[in-house]
């Protein structure tokens, strides 16, 4: 035998050596998303964090799965929940071909990415007494991985560490005093270097809404971010003892901005939402003040966990129009690095990515009247509408649900094209001078009442627009009879797909907005879709199932199908394409 | 059976005097509110359409009077005691519990404004 042969049938028996004692798959997983994965502007096989990427995309940069061939996309398999009560409203995450996700009461699934068969499930014990207490839960919007373990929050106030390899409990950390705020975390978690950080639920609840990063190997809190009255600078923008329970939760996850090491972080209204105080917000009503950092955008340094800098979208946010919405678009366009992030209010603003300066503001939808406009230069609302004692008229608009609601758009870095959901509804409003809740207790902080109506232009309805994310020119749009809620997701395949709240999952030409599929999954969407690759084949998962707080307002607006939709089942749906 | 409005009506009246014990109970445990705020903040615990609006208006829209995420509840065939025990234990996924949030006497302010609303 020569050298080389001596050589070759080394290899050949290190490499059977290596096929015996390295299980398929499981052991070869990796246990924390790699770096370049992260920062790249499409995820390929795998979907390692909520958003897709740091830079939140949702888009997927494979292409198995095209504008061709789509046409051939059928159910690959199934997996349904335990007590999805609120219907599944998660986003999933894949890495190596396991396709992991979060149901209500924060159960998390890890199934095989290519054929649904569990490799573990893990269900978290919940204080039910508290559960009950809450009305922005039993559900969980979804998970992040990174050091080995897999992250999920709970609506009784846990952030909460598993093996990714087994599912069995690294930590557990109780953050919040939920029994007191009465708020939990819903929202998905994101891992930052070392750390997993996580923002609180909480607007009209009396809370401070606080930001919580936490060492992803030991469980310890690292720091700590009041979202309300933060720092000085902010405690001097609340009237009395108003910031005590002013609200501001981050309930959405943010993103991480690894060129300039920031945290971005959008942030919820203030409480309690709507105020009597009229055009003299800023001395009198039950919180007077601009109210920082409610509806905000704030940029954190994830190594201290202080605030680098911010922009308020919305100044005493008068409308719950908050900026909670966690997505924040990365672009590098004409030498500017600019952030996309949407307001609940239906406007879009661009910004700055090294100091949160407005670089331009566009509306989504049509029937907006809180402002008259908004400066696009420097963001400062015109002709804000501020809400006295009594019936508002004309009605407000949007509706409380807003102009975008939580779930995520997508942008096509092939085509230069954001996709995103708008909502066109009104509703009456009765502002009423209510007992201010100066302690964090287990109640609701609402200054109002109110009833949703069709806009001045025509039915209650939603739209899937592509658009120009920086200057809002809008190509081509898709219009629902009632608003999809769920998140969109855009692909190589030069396809974007959209769950909608009847329950069909549709597939459009990413450039025409042209019907290419369409399915029926047989329950509203409310959760993130997202693709992924196991086994060499392009998968694209949906969650579907029915019962958001926005969702529940359908069956008042549109009747049937929600009148009779379940709100307490769901399914992961994973579609591929026929063999 | 209905519970009468008097009977819910007198409870909301008598309220003021309980009411300051339990908040004060909270806001101890709580640690810092102010005696001031305390003393706001009491006699408003009773009035069962503010108590609405800052709980309930949430998702039973128009301040009652027309269905959104909850029911319609301006006459509501619901009997007194069903209103009751559902305030209390709510509705998993539903509607939150509120029986450790209101005692006896600011639910009944609260089912007291519930029969009195019109359509």
């Amino acid at each position: 035998m020569t050298l080389r042969e001596r050589y070759l049938v080394g290899c050949a028996a290190l490499a059977v050596a290596s096929l015996v004692t390295v299980s398929p798959t499981r052991a070869q997983a990796p246990t924390q998303p790699p770096e370049a994965a992260l920062n790249a502007e499409a995820a390929q096989n795998n979907w390692p964090t909520y958003h897709g990427t740091y830079k939140s995309y949702h888009y997927s940069g494979l292409d198995q799965i095209n504008t061709g061939n789509v046409k051939n996309l059928e159910v690959a398999w199934m997996h349904f929940p335990e007590r999805a009560t609120r219907g599944v409203q998660s986003t999933p995450l894949a890495i190596d071909g396991v396709l992991y996700y979060s149901g209500s009461y924060s159960r998390v699934y890890a199934l095989d990415g290519a054929t649904g068969k569990t490799i573990w499930a893990y269900a978290p014990e919940l204080d039910e007494d508290l559960v009950s207490k809450q009305t922005h839960s039993p559900y969980n919007r979804g998970i992040a991985i990174g050091h080995g373990n897999l992250y999920v929050g709970t609506v009784d106030g846990r952030l909460i560490a598993l093996s990714l390899k087994d599912g069995k409990p690294v930590w557990d950390t109780k953050l919040l005093d939920s029994k007191k705020v009465t708020v939990g975390f819903t929202g998905a978690p994101l891992v930052v270097k070392d750390m997993v950080i996580i923002g609180a639920q909480g607007g009209e609840w009396p809370g401070r809404g606080p930001i919580f990063a936490v060492d992803g190997k030991s469980g310890q809190k690292k720091w700590e971010f009041f979202t309300v009255a933060g720092t000085e600078e902010a405690k001097a923008t609340w009237g009395g003892d108003s910031w005590r329970t002013g609200g501001g939760g981050g309930w959405m996850p943010g993103t991480y901005d690894p060129e300039t090491n920031t945290v971005w972080w959008g942030t919820a209204n203030p409480a309690p939402l709507y105020d009597w105080a009229g055009a003299d917000w800023k001395k009198s009503g039950p919180r007077p003040g601009d109210n920082l950092y409610t509806t905000s955008v704030i940029a954190l340094d994830p190594d201290t966990g202080k605030l680098k800098f911010y922009h308020q979208e919305l100044p005493h946010d008068a409308w719950d129009f908050d900026s909670s919405v966690g997505e924040f678009v990365m672009l590098d366009r004409g030498g500017k690095k600019l952030v996309v992030h949407a307001n609940k209010s239906g406007y879009v603003f661009v910004y700055d990515r090294s100091n949160a300066k407005v670089e331009n503001v566009w509306p989504l939808v049509k029937n907006i009247n809180f402002v008259k406009s908004i400066d696009p230069k420097t963001g400062a609302l015109i002709g804000r509408r501020d809400l006295s004692e009594g019936k508002v008229d004309p009605p407000l608009c949007p509706a409380i649900a807003g102009g975008i609601s939580w779930n995520s758009g997508a942008y096509s870095p092939k085509n230069g094209l954001f996709y995103r959901i708008g909502q066109e509804w009104c509703m009456e409003l009765t502002v009423e001078k209510t007992t201010p809740v100066l302690e964090p207790m287990a109640q609701l902080n609402l200054g109002a009442t109110f009833k949703f109506v069709p806009p001045p232009d025509g039915p209650a309805r939603g739209h899937l627009s592509a658009r120009d994310p920086v200057t809002g020119e809008k190509k081509w749009e898709v219009n629902y009879k009632y608003p999809p809620l769920a998140s969109v997701l855009a692909t190589a395949g030069n396809l974007v797909f959209v769950p909608d709240a009847e329950g069909v999952v549709h597939a459009y030409n990413a450039d025409t907005g042209e019907e290419l599929w369409s399915r029926n999954n047989g329950i509203g969407h409310n959760g993130g879709i997202i693709s992924y690759m196991a086994g060499g084949k392009q998968y694209i998962a949906v969650p579907a199932g029915w019962g958001s707080l926005v969702g529940d307002e359908f069956v008042a607006l549109f009747g049937e199908p929600f009148k009779s939709m379940s709100k307490n089942t769901g399914a992961l749906i994973v579609f591929a394409l026929r063999q | 059976m209905r519970v009468s409005l008097l009977t819910a009506a007198s409870l909301a009246i008598i309220w003021p005097w309980l009411s300051t014990a339990t908040f004060s109970q909270q806001s101890n445990s709580a640690g810092s509110a102010s005696p001031q705020a305390q003393a706001e903040a009491s006699p408003n615990d009773v009035d069962g359409r503010k108590m609405f609006t800052s709980n309930c208006g949430f998702c039973h829209q128009d301040g009652g009077r027309h269905a959104g995420r909850g029911p319609k509840l301006s006459k509501s065939e619901r009997s007194d005691e069903f209103i009751i025990e559902r305030i209390k234990k709510g509705k998993t996924g539903a509607m939150p519990a509120y029986g450790e949030v209101f005692n006896d006497a600011q639910i009944g302010a609260l089912l007291a404004y519930i029969r009195g609303l019109d359509d």
